[in-house]
């Protein structure tokens, strides 16, 4: 995995990182945080619920930068560091993760990395734990969640290092500071 | 639009208008053919289809199309090389609108076979 940018910054000053490089496609970007700030901005599912599917989605697809950012949303939502500790392999047997945080991950599991993972039983207890509407928001969020974490390694995106970092939560644009 | 996302999004329009919008810059941003191109080789990597017939394509777009399918499976093993064939064939813009239709295609099929719209009617 390159750590080193394969795409040059299209906004002069700025070294290349996910914005920068996305404004060579402005139409893109415009409209991808439009979406993101939309989807983080909606309470339908929680923060914090949406957090923690980003957090597995980023250890299961090796996005050290997604791994590294937490959304103050859901840090305020209580999601500590020994929660998110908990969201590895073996989730399952956490105590500190609620019923309804291993159901998503299984869900999230399923969508990012087997199928088959999502079992009848696990099916059963998603739809027991969210509404429709929560699953179709959660749904959506996955599959950017990994669109974002991909396409950001595989255009060398990856910092070399990089310390945890609280950012603020995307917000819908006509929200945003 | 069609998908597994976007019919999730069905009861959600504000989410789903926006979801449309970025899905259509992405598409408008690639040459129409290849779009399609990566939209097939990504499916039947995931099994749903049959791979595109590349026969008959220019050598820039199986370069693009031989990318396209380290991206389900392979995503960290992608080489600079690989990413600097592709950066040839389609300049900086268009590898950047590539990466995002690539990802997205192989993220849609993974909501896709979690029978993700399933799920949201019960």
């Amino acid at each position: 995995m390159s750590t080193t940018p394969r795409v040059s910054s299209a906004i002069t000053g700025e070294p290349p990182h996910f914005g920068s490089v996305l404004a060579h496609q402005p139409e893109i970007a415009e409209r991808f945080f439009a979406l993101y700030g939309a989807f983080w901005g909606s309470d339908v599912l929680s923060a914090r619920i949406k957090e923690v599917a980003r957090m597995r989605n980023a250890r299961v697809t090796e996005c050290g930068f997604c791994r590294q950012v937490r959304f103050d949303k859901a840090v305020a939502e209580g999601l500590g560091e020994e929660v998110v500790d908990d969201i590895t392999d073996g989730y399952e047997s956490s105590i500190r993760l609620t019923d309804v945080e291993k159901a998503v991950l299984k869900f999230t599991d399923a969508l990012i990395h087997d199928p088959e993972l999502l079992t009848n039983d696990a099916r059963a207890a998603l739809q027991r734990h969210l509404a429709p509407e929560q699953i179709a928001e959660l749904g959506l969020g996955v599959t950017l969640f990994l669109a974002l974490a991909k396409a950001l390694i595989t255009m060398g995106l990856e910092p070399e290092a990089m310390d945890r970092t609280v950012l603020p939560t995307p917000a819908p644009l006509d929200q945003a500071a | 639009m069609s998908g597994a996302v976007a019919t999730a999004l069905a009861g959600r329009p504000e989410l789903a208008e926006r979801y449309a919008a970025f899905r259509d810059a992405a598409r408008g941003a690639l040459d129409p053919a290849l779009f399609v191109l990566v939209q097939q080789t990504i499916a039947a990597v995931h099994g749903s289809g049959d791979a595109p017939d590349e026969s008959g394509l220019d050598a820039a777009t199986r370069t693009c199309l031989a990318y396209a399918r380290r991206m389900p499976f392979e995503h960290t093993a992608i080489t600079d090389a690989e990413a600097a064939a592709v950066i040839a064939a389609l300049g900086e813009p268009g590898y950047v609108a590539f990466s995002v239709v690539a990802a997205l295609a192989d993220a849609e099929c993974r909501a896709g076979m979690v029978d993700l719209p399933g799920l949201v009617v019960g």
